[in-house]
């Protein structure tokens, strides 16, 4: 192989790190014992510059790079470059001193020698599902928070932080598994690039990474060039499981040759987990502006440079400590709406009625027989938004998240709930030309006495349509058949027996429902669906 | 006797007769005749027999691989479907995992519903987790969803309940019913067809099956008729995607495990060839048009996954661990919009083709790219029956490298270099990820293009020998006369290897050997060519994801349970990098490999007549070789003439009518005994 640095090389070592970061996720996931990362794949992986910046994401879950944008910088502004050894494994959460977007995504980095240079580090997060049924009034309620420390030292292990951790933690058993094999994955992805530097040199691979960077920088150009210039504003309603009352998010998005740039505004920070940390408001822009302008574009820094982000510090979308953030991704998903929102009045082919706008999450916790604690969490699908050329997609995940859902054979084995109804709600998804997707309704019959902790939004307010197409309609809980079961704390005790109910939103639909045709009616009159009331 | 293989594909059906005795083997492709497949594949049996003047009555052996599962699939071609499962679950098989089909593309699609919402029927029943009854089946609400979806048309209806794997009663009742009903219609239930534990997964191998099972049952039909009144006396087999061979019957009403057909049977061939030849470790390449397929044989077997996504559809039957990447001939070279190079997965396919073939495109393709660098004949190609005009493709490349400011040839070696490394990527997903050194295994090269490409991708991953079959064109023909009978069953049962006992080992294998037997007995296989291989999905207690561990063959005792330790924490400690000792090992899935010993096709063996390669030299022409920096004229050979011990030192080029072989500098192939090329890299 040639070492000049030609766009061949540079092709060849781009699908190297693309390779390694797909095979760390693998490892994580299979050797994870939580099923919110073996099943339902709440975890990230990533390679950085030895700086921080980031050279490869996974495809998995947008969300997570907010917690792989600064987790190194601030690492190596307690740790110096001189002080780092091979085989040191870093840990941290923090979302004010630590690169983290809310608790419980916890980031582990190992850096990556090659012949004695740092070359640049392995890193992935995982959401570990613990800090179950805590307070939301400020970040120090809702769970310990670590800033980048060493976990392990030259590959020797540092027991008293894991102590220290494993103390703070509800299922201590599950939080150690996870480690490890987010550990086991970093490990690989360290191997993997130091092989790969070992064909074709250090500073071949380097500049390399310094390439796809700078190309990714030019197709993100390339594709806001593609978008005509102007100014758009738009503005959305922002509720949520704690917080009832509507408040208003609103971006202005002006395009200018090939840059863009994004004002958003919104009230200041509040006493509950709703707030947005700056990175993760990077995070969401960086997907939501991706999603429209080249879906295809590397996930890499480069494709952050043509973009200027700003929202005033101690609002809720650029929040300063000590605000709470663990729902952060409820606020996140309405900044795709808004962003999306914008770009329809530019390029109105190319973007989608609004989406079902929610993460919504039940989190059961409660004790076993034998004393110890036991937390389940999952994150229910809603419908996506009508397309401008088709209807939208019925229950799946949509934009800051992906997860899976945890097959029922393997949830009712590992806790005390079963599972009764997993169907589409069937008026749920928004009317029009084009029908938003259906949101879902699951419902779980509880075993044993627990508590459950709720996370969701589009409660109250609904997904909007587009070019005509009606909202697609609300999501709620309900426990035995009432919707204000839960109040404003978002928790509540369940009794064994008791049914436990999820709807999640639909999508809002696309183009006047007077041009859906009669065939499409019949089909959705046949498949018993019908369409949100406008 | 004679002993027949007929691969058929989408476009040429390939036909291999071996005679038992004396081991004459005779290779050629015919057109296949896509609107019904079994015309095609009757008239080559009829014509191998005109050709080699056997009688019918003298074929011992017939073997089949297909393409007709897959294309049912792809095409959606299957037939009308109704599913029946617990009440409150319906949208199982549309909700599947609920993620989106792409993380950033919003216009995506999911891969189209097999089955409309409203052939889809929740009935009143439960089982729960431990396999005991919550809620009885309601069997007049059953008896009513199948008069709707009969009255609705369907061909095949799919009945998966929740925990059928624990208990089949449910499925079994519900089956009888549906035989009252509509004794017409393809039944496929979940506790026969895939039972195992992940509700979803089972529920779309269940529905899969019955979508196909009509198609399949047809088609085998039909042939199976065509074959008998061409006069064949004994019974037909086809391959499975385990790589096995099964009687029709059994493909039929089991068609999902069929429908990687095809490309296990390359596998199969690669894994007789290493066997003959003696070289047990293989990666195998086989390059097509439009994509090519990797597998990897570690001691002469494929790793049999349980699972894998199949055109969307996940499914869960054995299958080889075959890997797909659009990466072949026909694959078309563009520049993106931010400058770089990609090439495919858009591919020019046979039509129109290549820009060197000159049927009215201009885009380069990997072909064009080898005929540019001269790698395969500049002015035709199939041993001269196709001819091909180089400056098209020099313009076509041309284009493409004034776009991105580099030469013609290194653009063109570019091309080259970004399919190689496309393919290679799917070798490190087999190989690397799965604890493999590709250093350690020889790559077995075959497919059209497979040979010319091989010695840069051995070059990419470091593996020093390559191996090129004879026949590297029509391979999966030849494959299907070395194919053993081969089927198997399993079971979910969770137990922990410490408190599991010798009596429930004991128990739940002799259920799987019960239902090995009645397979063994079906295909009429004689007491001593029965062999069956058992092996446990197994992981730490808390993880989902298992590893399969082999028993130990002979009787039961506690050395089973302590070699299965060993096998996962060998293994685990393989793949992840540490073994957590202390923490419970758990059994998950139990399974059965049932294997019929078939007599294999002989290949014939040659003398040796000495290094001496000359006799088979046709010219010479300036051919771009990397490693020499340039153009370098080299020699051109011509594969059927070659001889056992024939030795060539690279740079050489070894043309044959199915494909070319490229040996760099640097390189040395010899013809070994059966003909096999092998190419080793010089000390």
């Amino acid at each position: 192989m040639s070492e000049s640095l030609n766009p061949v090389t540079v092709e060849v070592i781009g699908s190297a790190f693309s390779s390694a970061v797909d095979e760390m996720g693998e490892a994580l996931v299979r050797a994870s014992h939580s099923t919110n990362i073996k099943e339902r794949r709440d975890c990230s992986t990533a390679l950085c510059t030895a700086g921080g910046e980031i050279l490869c994401q996974a495809e998995h879950i947008p969300m997570h790079l907010g917690s792989f944008l600064q987790f190194v910088p601030c690492l190596l502004a307690n740790y110096p470059v001189e002080d780092l050894r091979p085989g040191d494994v870093f840990i941290g959460n923090d979302p004010y001193a630590g690169g983290g977007t809310h608790l419980p995504d916890i980031v582990m980095a190992e850096p990556i020698f090659v012949d004695g240079t740092l070359f640049g580090w392995a890193i992935n997060t995982a959401h570990h599902s613990d800090f179950a049924d805590r307070g939301h009034a400020h970040v120090y309620q809702e769970g310990l928070r670590i800033p980048p420390i060493r976990l392990q030292r030259d590959g020797v292990g540092q027991p008293e932080v894991m102590r220290m951790f494993l103390l703070n933690c509800q299922v201590p058993a599950e939080r150690q598994s996870d480690l490890r094999a987010q550990m086991a994955a970093n490990r690989l992805g360290v191997l993997r690039i130091q092989e790969l530097c070992a064909r074709f040199g250090l500073d071949t691979v380097r500049a390399a990474g310094a390439e796809l960077m700078a190309y990714a920088e030019r197709k993100m150009r390339a594709g806001i060039a593609a978008l005509p210039d102007g100014t758009w504003t738009f503005s959305d309603i922002f509720e949520t499981e704690s917080q009832a009352e509507h408040m208003t998010l609103s971006v202005v998005l002006t395009v200018e040759g090939d840059e863009m740039r994004l004002v958003f505004d919104s009230p200041p920070q509040v006493r509950a987990g709703l707030n947005v940390i700056f990175t993760a408001l990077q995070a969401t822009v960086y997907y939501a502006v991706k999603s429209v302008v080249d879906p295809t574009i590397l996930p890499n820094a480069g494709l952050a440079r043509p973009l200027t982000i700003e929202a005033q510090p101690g609002t809720l979308l650029n929040c300063v400590h000590p605000a709470a953030v663990d729902g952060r991704i409820s606020a996140c998903q309405r900044v795709v709406d808004l962003i999306h929102g914008a770009l329809a009045q530019a390029v109105p082919d190319r973007v989608n009625a609004a989406a079902c706008g929610s993460v919504h999450v039940a989190s059961f916790s409660g004790t076993r027989p034998d004393g110890s604690l036991w937390v389940y969490l999952e994150t229910i699908a809603g419908g996506s938004g009508a397309r401008p050329d088709k209807d939208g997609l019925d229950a799946v995940q949509v934009h800051m998240t992906n997860t899976s859902n945890l097959p029922l054979e393997a949830l009712e084995g590992e806790y005390p709930i079963t599972l009764v109804e997993y169907e589409f709600a069937e008026d749920s998804g928004g009317d029009g030309t084009w029908l938003g997707g259906m949101g879902v309704r699951r419902s779980y019959r509880v075993e044993a006495d627990c508590r459950v902790q709720i996370m969701g939004a589009r409660l109250t307010s609904r997904a909007w349509g587009l070019d005509g197409g009606g909202p697609g309609a609300s999501g709620a809980f309900r426990i035995n058949g009432d919707p204000n079961a839960i109040d404003l704390s978002g928790s509540a005790d369940l009794r064994a027996g008791d049914l436990f109910e999820v709807i999640t939103p639909g999508g809002g639909g696309h183009g006047a429902p007077s041009g859906r045709s009669a065939e499409l009616r019949a089909a959705d009159s046949r498949a018993g669906r019908s369409a949100a009331p406008a | 006797m004679w002993r027949i293989g007929i691969d058929s594909g989408g476009t040429f059906t390939d036909v291999c007769l071996i005679n038992e005795n004396g081991g004459d083997v005779h290779i050629w492709k015919v057109s296949s005749t896509p609107d019904d497949p079994s015309r095609g594949i009757a008239r080559s049996f009829t014509e191998g027999l005109e050709r080699t003047g056997a009688q019918a009555a003298e074929v011992a052996f017939f073997g089949h691989g297909t393409t007709v599962a897959t294309n049912a699939l792809i095409q959606h071609r299957g037939v009308k479907t109704g599913i029946i499962t617990t009440a409150g679950f319906r949208d199982l098989i549309a909700i599947a995992r609920q993620k989106r089909p792409h993380l950033y593309d919003m216009s995506a699609d999911k891969p189209e519903e097999l089955v409309a919402r409203n052939l889809r029927i929740g009935v009143p029943e439960r089982l729960r987790r431990d396999g005991s009854v919550e809620v009885a089946l309601d069997e007049d609400a059953l008896r009513e969803a199948v008069r709707h979806l009969v009255g609705q048309g369907v061909e095949a209806i799919a009945i998966s309940f929740l925990y059928s794997f624990l208990s089949d009663a449910h499925e079994r009742r519900a089956a009888q019913i549906v035989a009252e009903e509509a004794p017409g219609v393809f039944l496929s239930l979940s506790h026969e067809i895939a039972p195992e534990f992940r509700e979803y997964e089972r529920l779309s191998t269940t529905t899969v099956n019955a979508y196909l099972g009509p198609v399949m049952h047809g088609y085998v039909t039909a042939l199976k008729t065509r074959l008998a009144d061409a006069g064949l006396r004994v019974a037909p087999h086809l391959t499975q995607s385990n790589g096995g061979v099964t009687g029709f019957d059994q493909a039929a009403a089991m068609s999902v495990r069929t429908v990687l057909s095809g490309p296990s049977t390359g596998v199969v061939a690669a894994q007789a060839l290493g066997q003959l030849i003696g070289i047990p470790n293989l990666i195998t390449f086989d390059m097509g048009g439009t994509s090519s397929d990797v597998a990897l044989l570690a001691d002469g077997t494929c790793r049999l996954v349980a699972e894998a996504e199949v055109h969307g559809y996940p499914l869960k039957t054995p299958m080889l661990d075959i890997h797909t990447v659009g990466a072949g001939g026909g694959s078309i070279a563009h520049v993106d919009n931010g400058g770089l190079l990609k090439v495919g997965p858009r591919s020019a396919g046979a039509h129109p083709g290549p820009a060197c073939y000159g049927q009215g495109t201009d885009e380069p393709t990997v072909t064009d790219a080898n005929v540019v660098l001269q790698t395969q004949n500049p002015d035709a190609l199939l041993n001269g029956q196709m001819p091909i005009d180089r400056e098209l493709s020099l313009a076509a490349v041309g284009r493409l490298a004034e776009q991105l400011g580099l030469g013609v040839m290194e653009t063109a070696d570019g091309i080259l270099d970004i399919v190689t490394a496309n393919t290679a990527k799917a070798i490190r997903l087999i190989s690397v990820q799965r604890g493999h050194d590709p250093r350690g295994y020889a790559l077995v090269a075959f497919g059209g293009a497979g040979p010319v490409h091989a010695a840069r991708l051995a070059a990419e991953l470091n593996m020093d020998r390559i191996v090129i079959p004879r026949t590297p064109g029509v391979l999966c023909a030849l494959g299907l006369l070395m194919t053993d009978l081969r089927t198997d069953y399993a079971t979910t049962r969770i137990r922990l290897l410490d408190e599991v006992t010798l009596d429930e080992l004991t128990g739940i294998f002799d259920g799987l050997t019960a239902q090995a037997g009645t397979w063994f007995d079906h295909e009429g296989i004689a007491p001593e060519a029965r062999d069956t291989a058992l092996r446990v999905d197994m992981r730490y207690a808390g993880q989902n994801y298992e590893i399969a561990v082999d028993l130990p063959v002979g009787p039961f005792g506690s050395h089973s349970l302590e070699a299965l330790r060993e096998g996962f924490q060998a293994r685990h400690r393989q793949l992840y990098g540490f073994v957590a000792e202390g923490d419970a090992i758990q059994m998950v899935t139990w399974r059965l490999t049932a294997t019929g010993a078939v007599p294999k096709a002989e290949m014939p063996a040659f003398p040796d007549a000495g290094p001496d390669a000359s006799a088979a030299k046709t010219g010479a022409r300036p051919v771009w070789m990397r490693e020499a920096g340039g153009f370098t004229d080299t020699p051109i050979y011509d594969r059927a003439a070659l001889r056992p011990g024939n030795e060539i030192a690279g740079p050489a080029i070894i043309d044959q009518l199915d494909t070319t072989t490229v040996v760099p500098p640097g390189m040395t192939a010899r013809v070994d005994t059966y003909l096999t090329l092998i190419l080793e890299r010089d000390a």
